[in-house]
């Protein structure tokens, strides 16, 4: 039996589009063939994080990062874990080198070719740093419009088919280098870009950036 | 002229030591005043996304930490900068706090990584994370660092030739 270790990098709790995506993964991942460990992050975390969070990543075959792009990198709160877990293999804790890593970004964003680049390398630095074995991302764009809209029949084959390759992949004992998955939203961009100027003329910091 | 530098307290080197001293007295020299905050992991709550502080109430965190502070005072301010060692390319856990609440100056950000152990593709990215996501990247970028800069620093003499670029900007 395969051990997943599925990272929930969101603080939002219930309401957070990550957990629905790692809710769509998990389910692609049946309990009869892996064992899962769900982490998720905190916002504050006294001291460090317990021995035996980081103790089941060591073991994990693969690792699934699912997190919401913050400044277009990584939230704080998922950097911590990494800088704890950085910290905990350096202290000599024996761990699994080979494990797979795959991500999951939910991107507000409506083009994620173009924004969740340098997440992405920030996760790659970090599994070359401890030699384990980055596989490939899921970027999904708009991803709280995606979650409201992914019971609709026939709406983001390309991400259905993304979450059956991760699952394959940790499987298969294939090593081979595979693309990442970008999904679009299906809301034009034009709306997007409406919704995003009511907020500017509502937020107070990004209201005054245009001020001369 | 006031200018703010957060640095991470928890990730004190002597190459960062010296870093800050450099720049502050690069800033005092060129006649701004600094204030500066140390922040360890201790003293900031993260970033939950949850946009309240631009639609519910704006410019406020509903987590009450320092960083909260910080950013209600953000008018201050005509510069920051931020002091963060370089991990897997990224800033560290305790900078992204400020960084991810916008609790840095309207005007001018500067992000200056630092670390003796960094690869070129660390470096590369932690530029990048900074450098290519300014004003159009996106549709729905916030508008947000039209004025921003990036520097990595390896070494002590690094520091000194950041110090120098800076002075474009303070000066």
């Amino acid at each position: 039996m395969k051990s997943i270790c599925l990272v929930n990098g969101s603080l939002r709790g219930k309401q957070a589009s990550s957990l629905e995506f790692l809710n769509d993964i998990a389910r692609k991942l049946p309990d009869a063939e892996y064992r899962k460990t769900i982490i998720t992050v905190t916002g504050k975390v006294k001291d460090r994080y317990p021995e035996d969070i980081l103790n089941s990543i060591n073991v994990a075959d693969a690792i699934i990062f699912i997190f919401p792009l913050h400044n277009y990198g990584l939230p704080g709160a998922l950097m911590r874990l990494l800088e704890e877990y950085n910290k905990h293999v350096r202290t000599g804790k024996e761990y699994f080198k080979q494990t797979k890593v795959y991500v999951i970004v939910n991107c507000a964003f409506p083009r994620p070719a173009d924004t969740c680049g340098e997440a992405i390398r920030v996760i790659q630095n970090f599994c070359r740093r401890l030699s384990l074995n980055w596989r490939f991302a899921i970027c999904i764009g708009t991803g709280p419009v995606v979650v409201m809209t992914k019971k609709v029949p026939f709406l983001y084959p390309k991400l259905k088919h993304a979450y059956t390759e991760i699952a394959l992949d940790i499987q298969s004992g294939d090593r081979e280098k595979k693309g990442n998955y970008f999904i679009k939203p299906i809301i034009p961009e034009r709306i997007i870009s409406a919704i995003k100027h009511y907020y500017e003329n509502k937020g107070q910091m990004i209201k005054k950036n245009k001020e001369p | 002229m006031n200018t703010l530098l957060i640095s991470d307290k928890d990730a004190k080197t002597k190459l960062s030591e010296d870093l800050k001293a450099k720049i502050i007295r690069t800033l005092k020299e060129n006649g701004h005043q600094v204030d500066v905050f140390e922040l360890g992991k201790e003293d900031v709550t993260q970033c939950y996304g949850c946009f309240l502080c631009l639609t519910k109430h704006p410019g406020e965190c509903f987590n009450k930490d320092i960083v909260n502070e910080i950013r209600k005072n953000i008018d201050k301010y005509t510069a920051t900068f931020y002091l963060t060692p370089v991990l897997f390319g990224h800033y560290s856990s305790t900078i992204a706090s400020p960084m991810n609440k916008g609790a840095g100056s309207n005007n001018l950000q500067v992000v200056i990584g630092y670390g003796d152990d960094i690869d070129e593709e660390e470096k590369s990215t932690f530029i990048d994370l900074t450098a290519k996501h300014q004003g159009k990247a996106d549709i729905v970028h916030p508008g947000l660092l039209n004025q921003a800069d990036v520097f990595v620093s390896e070494s002590f003499g690094d520091n000194a030739k950041i110090c120098e670029a800076l002075k474009k900007y303070i000066k």
